[in-house]
């Protein structure tokens, strides 16, 4: 992945927990990178890697991390580092999810080596979206679920994401329903 | 053409007016950011156009458009801060100016400023790419500056610690000029780092002695050589020189390529002062130690000097109480009253065995030293066994012991030092005839023991006997031997620690098998291997043979003349006495020259010459002699009471016919000049 998503997770660490800590998981990953560098592509362990030495080293599921960095994706790094490009996407929540699936692929313009994430949406209505998500990589769908959580966030809008499918249960690919407004429970 | 709906899905910010200059359509997204901008309103009251470098003069209308068709139209909505860059699309019957285009944002922020989003845009333009191009670009500014602040937090503490190391630091370019120079090197050099640096460091900081070499380890870093530790010079400010150690590394840019050189050093001016200090006191205690060395090869000499010194005091007038006592004996001074000889026999006896013990002490000590070497020769086992038994005889005679050899018929002749082989084999008889009682009997026997290639000379007495215990002391020399034991065997311990030692030299060694009140046997076992036995033998001992029982002459004032040079009055008169007594004239001497004028006045037979003389010494004079062609071939024996190897050999080079140590053996001599004058003496 590229290196601004190591970047976050780094940041993250650094900001919920010190430096200290961001140095102990890197240690233990065993990463002699001093600094990521946005830009450039870092093999996909790399990450994995320090997810998974997070885990040991904040003794946290990696669930937790996972969900926590997508909200912090969404509302730190995307929102600080890309401007308002996510706040730009969309007025609102709806307006947002309906412009993800084209997010990626002008993201993919500036990244040549990205292996970006599809998403899709179907049963669009006033109230809820169902979002459909494929990916080449594994175990990702807390972060996605994150991610979601931190769009409604950065809306500040009350809403529920629900995972409906599960990739790693036998189904095609992941799929979420986000209700917010009325449509909440 | 396009409908109104493909129009405003493919251009949503696009607007078209007629030759009014009226609004006759807009896209959808620009209606809703500017809802002044209506079907019928004029555009001056929408837009503001933009004239960038264009005269003031010129009006916004259908001509001026048609005239700037190809350029970019750039308007200001006049409801926000939306402005609009265009393309005007001129189209005919009837007329429209269609302007076909997008907003221009270059943040995000400035996006929702205006309340646009990324979906108003047209699927096909690229500002939302742009804009997100922008956004990674900035991504990657701040990146570069978050580590270029990073870097530079090292960059500094690295500058500081480079620069306050304790150890002198210099980075030069691949020219050799310096870039880097610390504190520790402005320390050193007393030069500081705004003089030093851009200057040519090997050229201008380094010695000239070592600047050559500094000069080519820097080359050889900057191609990426290894490069082994340097040690040089540096020139200081006020003119000293400071020594440094350096080790020399490339200087690597972000690319890896080499552009300079690093050298890390140590001062070690004071290290190089304390080994040079080093070098001195090493170079001082050789000095010393050589000099030790001459005081102790000095003292070495002197020592023999000493023992030569010594045994010639001490001979000297032991020669003349044994000399003079045997004359007495012998009734050259007229017949001796009764109960007279036995004393006077004493005496001469005594004497004897002083000289033996002065001449044994003398040895043990030579050999000792190293400093005994051997003569090497072959020898006839009789000859040498019979001849060491000749000389014990007498004394066995006296206690009426009986001698025997037993000799072994493998081995007649043996390579020795045969002087020395009968020094062994006179001391082990004369220690058993001491030790045996009267009556008894003492056998010398040799076994040749061909697969040791050994040859021993036993003798065995029917003596008193050694305690096992006190054996093993015998050999030891003479300053360890129990007191008790040397009381016991007086005299023996010399004799027996000589005899182990020229033993020993000879490569063999000596044993002792004893019974208390049996008696011993003494074995010295030499190596030996079978040669051819010789024809010769030496002249001295069968004239001993010869001189046995001989009558004592009278004294004579005529007869063959023999001159006798010596300082010494007590030995120029036992020997001089005994000649005349066997029937020589002689001439005394007292030193080298008047021996000379005697030779010439006298016309001897014979010289006798001692060696120390005063005025003119035996050997000058006998050099003297020799080339002079009256005295050329006149039989001369040279005398001396040192005991030096070198003597022998001095005097016969000199010119002696032969060399005899004092105290004189009087038989001996006199066999010798009845041998060199070609007359029978007595
Ligand atoms: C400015 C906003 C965003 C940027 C620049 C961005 C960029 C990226 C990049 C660079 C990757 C790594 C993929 C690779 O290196 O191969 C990635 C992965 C991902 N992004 Fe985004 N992203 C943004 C917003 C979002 C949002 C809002 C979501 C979802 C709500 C999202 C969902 C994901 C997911 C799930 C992945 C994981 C990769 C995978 O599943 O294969 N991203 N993104």
């Amino acid at each position: 992945m590229y290196g601004l998503v190591n970047k976050a997770i780094e940041d993250l660490v650094t900001i919920k927990f010190g430096a200290d800590k961001w140095d102990a998981i890197k240690r233990k990953a065993g990463i002699e990178v001093d600094s990521f560098i946005s830009n450039d592509a870092y093999p996909d362990c790399i990450t994995y890697g320090l997810v998974e030495a997070a885990t040991e080293v904040l003794q946290l599921p990696a669930s937790t991390i996972l969900y926590a960095f997508g909200e912090f994706w969404v509302l730190h790094t995307a929102k600080k580092g890309y401007g308002d490009m996510l706040s730009a996407a969309g007025r609102d929540m709806p307006e947002f999810l309906d412009y993800l699936p084209q997010f990626h692929t002008r993201v993919a313009l500036l990244f040549p080596h990205l292996k970006p994430p599809r998403f899709e949406c179907s049963d669009r209505r006033s109230n809820q979206i169902t979002m459909h998500y494929f990916s080449e990589r594994k175990g990702l769908s807390v972060f996605v679920e994150g991610l979601l959580n931190g769009v409604a966030k950065l809306y500040e809008t009350p809403a529920l994401v629900e995972q409906t499918r599960f990739k790693e249960k036998g189904d095609d690919h992941d799929e979420f329903l986000v209700r917010w407004g009325d449509a909440l429970p | 053409m396009l409908s109104a709906n493909h129009l405003d899905s493919m251009f949503p910010f696009h607007f078209t007016v007629d030759g009014e200059m009226r609004i006759v359509s807009a896209g959808s997204a620009l209606r809703r950011i500017c809802p002044n901008v209506t079907d019928g309103a004029e555009f001056s009251r929408c837009f503001t156009f933009l004239r960038f470098g264009m005269l003031p003069t010129e009006t916004f209308d259908g001509q001026y458009i048609l005239k700037q068709r190809s350029t970019l139209f750039i308007f200001a909505a006049t409801c926000s801060a939306l402005v609009l860059r265009m393309q005007v699309l001129v189209l005919e019957n009837p007329t429209r100016y269609c302007f076909i285009g997008s907003p221009w944002v270059r943040t995000p922020a400035e996006m929702r400023a205006l309340n646009i989003v990324l979906n108003d845009f047209a699927l096909h333009d690229a500002t939302v790419d742009l804009l997100q191009l922008v956004q990674s670009t900035d991504r990657a500014i701040e990146d570069a500056r978050r580590l270029t602040s990073k870097f530079e937090v090292q960059r500094n503490d690295l500058e500081q610690l480079i620069d306050t190391a304790n150890a002198p630091i210099v980075g030069v370019d691949a020219a050799g000029c310096v870039l880097v120079w610390n504190q520790s090197m402005a320390r050193i050099t007393g030069i500081e780092k705004h003089d030093a640096l851009k200057t040519h460091f090997a050229s201008k900081h380094v010695s000239e002695a070592c600047a050559q070499s500094v000069e080519s380890m820097i080359a050889s870093a900057v191609r990426g050589e290894l490069t082994p530790v340097l040690e040089f010079e540096l020139n200081t400010k006020c003119g000293d020189r400071r020594l440094v150690i350096c080790s020399v590394s490339p200087r690597h840019d972000a690319a890896g390529g080499v552009v300079g050189a690093i050298l890390v050093g140590q001062d070690i001016t004071e290290l190089g002062e304390y080994r040079s200090t080093l070098e001195q006191r090493v170079e001082q205690r050789t000095a010393q130690l050589s000099q030790a060395n001459a005081e102790l090869s000095r003292a070495m000499r002197s020592k023999d000097d000493f023992l030569s010194a010594m045994s010639h005091e001490l001979r000297t007038p032991l020669t003349a109480v044994i000399g003079l006592s045997e004359l007495l004996v012998e009734g050259v001074y007229g017949p001796l009253g009764t109960g007279q000889t036995k004393p006077i026999a004493t005496i001469a006896e005594s004497g004897q065995h002083l000289l033996s013990l002065i001449n044994d002490l003398l040895d043990v000590a030579k050999i000792g030293a190293g400093k005994v070497e051997l003569n090497w020769g072959d020898a006839e086992v009789r000859e040498v066994c019979d001849a060491s038994l000749r000389l014990v005889a007498q004394m066995a005679q006296k206690k009426h012991q009986v001698l025997s050899t037993r000799l072994d018929a493998a081995a007649p002749s043996i390579r020795v030092d045969e002087r020395r082989l009968k020094q062994i084999l006179v001391n082990l008889l004369s220690n058993a005839v001491k030790f045996t009682p009267d009556s008894g009997s003492i056998t010398l026997e040799t076994h040749a023991d061909m697969d040791a290639g050994t040859l021993t000379f036993a003798v065995h007495d029917t003596g008193i006997g050694i305690a096992d215990e006190d054996i093993t002391r015998l050999f030891t020399p003479f300053t360890q031997l129990d007191s008790r034991l040397a009381r016991q065997y007086a005299g023996t311990g010399l004799g027996l620690t000589l005899v182990m030692l020229l033993t020993e030299q000879h490569g063999g060694h000596v044993s002792v098998t004893s019974q208390v009140g049996k008696g011993s046997t003494f074995s010295a076992v030499l190596p030996w291997h079978p040669t051819a036995p010789r024809a010769s033998s030496p002249a001295s001992d069968e004239a001993r043979a010869d001189v046995k029982g001989a009558t004592p002459p009278a004294l004579s004032d005529t007869g063959p003349v023999i001159i006798n040079a010596d300082d010494s009055e007590s030995c120029r008169m036992t020997i001089g006495d005994f000649l005349r007594g066997h029937g020589y004239r002689v001439v005394d001497a007292h030193n080298g020259a008047e021996a000379i004028a005697a030779v010439f006045e006298h016309h001897p037979v014979l010289v006798l010459m001692d060696l120390q003389m005063p005025q003119m010494d035996g050997l000058s004079a006998i050099r003297l002699l020799r080339s002079n062609a009256v005295s050329a071939d006149l039989p001369l024996i040279a005398l001396t009471s040192r005991r030096l190897a070198d003597d022998r050999a001095q005097c016969l080079a000199a010119g002696a016919d032969e060399f005899m140590s004092k105290p004189v053996n009087l038989p001996q001599l006199l066999a010798t000049i009845g041998r060199l004058t070609g007359a029978n003496s007595a």
